[in-house]
């Protein structure tokens, strides 16, 4: 008889590893509730595993081993026909068209935002009538301005010490 | 869709160098392509851009070091960013003098696109 082992933490569930302790790990022994004994030919009154939970923990082992495998053969395996392709395609875009009057408006308002820096601005003539900002201000600006352009114009790189530098190499 | 579609090529004109933006599901069915004359074909066929989201990115997530997001391809003409945004996948098609950071970057502003793909595909 096939013997399964599994490194499962057992120890967190039971504190120690005896011969009651599940061979499977916890999804498996939280689906079953009836305590297994190993399959040593021991068993207990009422501890009887049903064949069908056996079989669907190896498949679930199985399944787990399969879906951890780094399967490279695999890869080339699934290829989409071209009528299938085409069909799909079509789907999306009725799909997609169906829920364009919401993306409209949201998708016009995006490309003004990230797109444009001139944009057109609607009602100038709000804006126009603004009382304009005072001179101090904007004599302020002019000056601050003026000394950060400045400041970027004198940046310079001092050269201090070599930057490849030889390691003490016998 | 066509004001999404310009919102994509808007993108795709933010990036030097970059030549197409696909938006695919899983078997490389396109859901927005948007794309200049000078992209390379081969790299836009569904054949190419399946490989990633069917198989590649399922794969590589299993090499221990978590769950993958991205796979960057540098070939000698061209670069291919494939970002995985389950059910969905953004391809970014470039040349191989574009920026790669600022490709990867773009990765915000397409996932607004990305989302609500997502959702009217899989909703109605």
């Amino acid at each position: 008889m096939g013997c399964c082992c599994s490194t499962d933490k057992d120890s967190n569930q039971n504190g120690e590893t005896n011969e009651r302790t599940h061979l499977l790990g916890n999804p498996v022994s939280n689906n079953t509730p009836i305590q297994r004994t190993p399959y040593d030919g021991l068993r207990y009154p009422g501890s009887v595993p049903k064949p069908t939970d056996e079989q669907s923990a190896l498949n679930k082992i199985l399944q787990q081993t399969a879906t951890n495998v780094i399967d490279v053969a695999a890869l080339d395996s699934h290829n989409l026909e071209q009528h299938e392709y085409v069909e799909r395609a079509r789907q999306y875009i009725q799909k997609a068209q169906a829920a364009q009057p919401v993306l409209q408006s949201k998708y016009s308002k995006l490309i003004l935002s990230k797109n444009s820096v001139l944009k057109d601005v609607p009602a100038i003539d709000n804006l126009l009538i603004d009382s304009p900002i005072c001179v101090m201000d904007y004599h302020m600006m002019i000056k601050n301005s003026a000394k950060i352009s400045k400041a970027l114009n004198d940046i310079h790189i001092e050269h201090k010490e070599d930057l490849v530098v030889p390691f003490a190499i016998p | 869709m066509e004001e999404l579609r310009k919102y994509v090529a808007c993108i795709l004109q933010r990036v030097d160098g970059l030549l197409a933006i696909v938006i695919t599901d899983r078997d490389g069915v396109p859901l927005v392509k948007v794309a200049l004359d000078s992209a390379p074909e081969m790299a836009l066929r569904p054949s190419y851009l399946s490989t990633f989201s069917a198989m590649a990115t399922d794969q590589a997530g299993k090499l221990g070091v978590g769950k993958n997001n991205k796979i960057i391809s540098i070939y000698s003409n061209y670069q291919v960013i494939q970002i995985n945004k389950n059910p969905l996948t953004i391809n970014l098609i470039a040349s191989k003098t574009a920026n790669t950071g600022q490709l990867v970057n773009l990765e915000n502003d397409l996932s607004v696109v990305v989302n609500d793909l997502a959702q009217a595909v899989v909703e109605t």
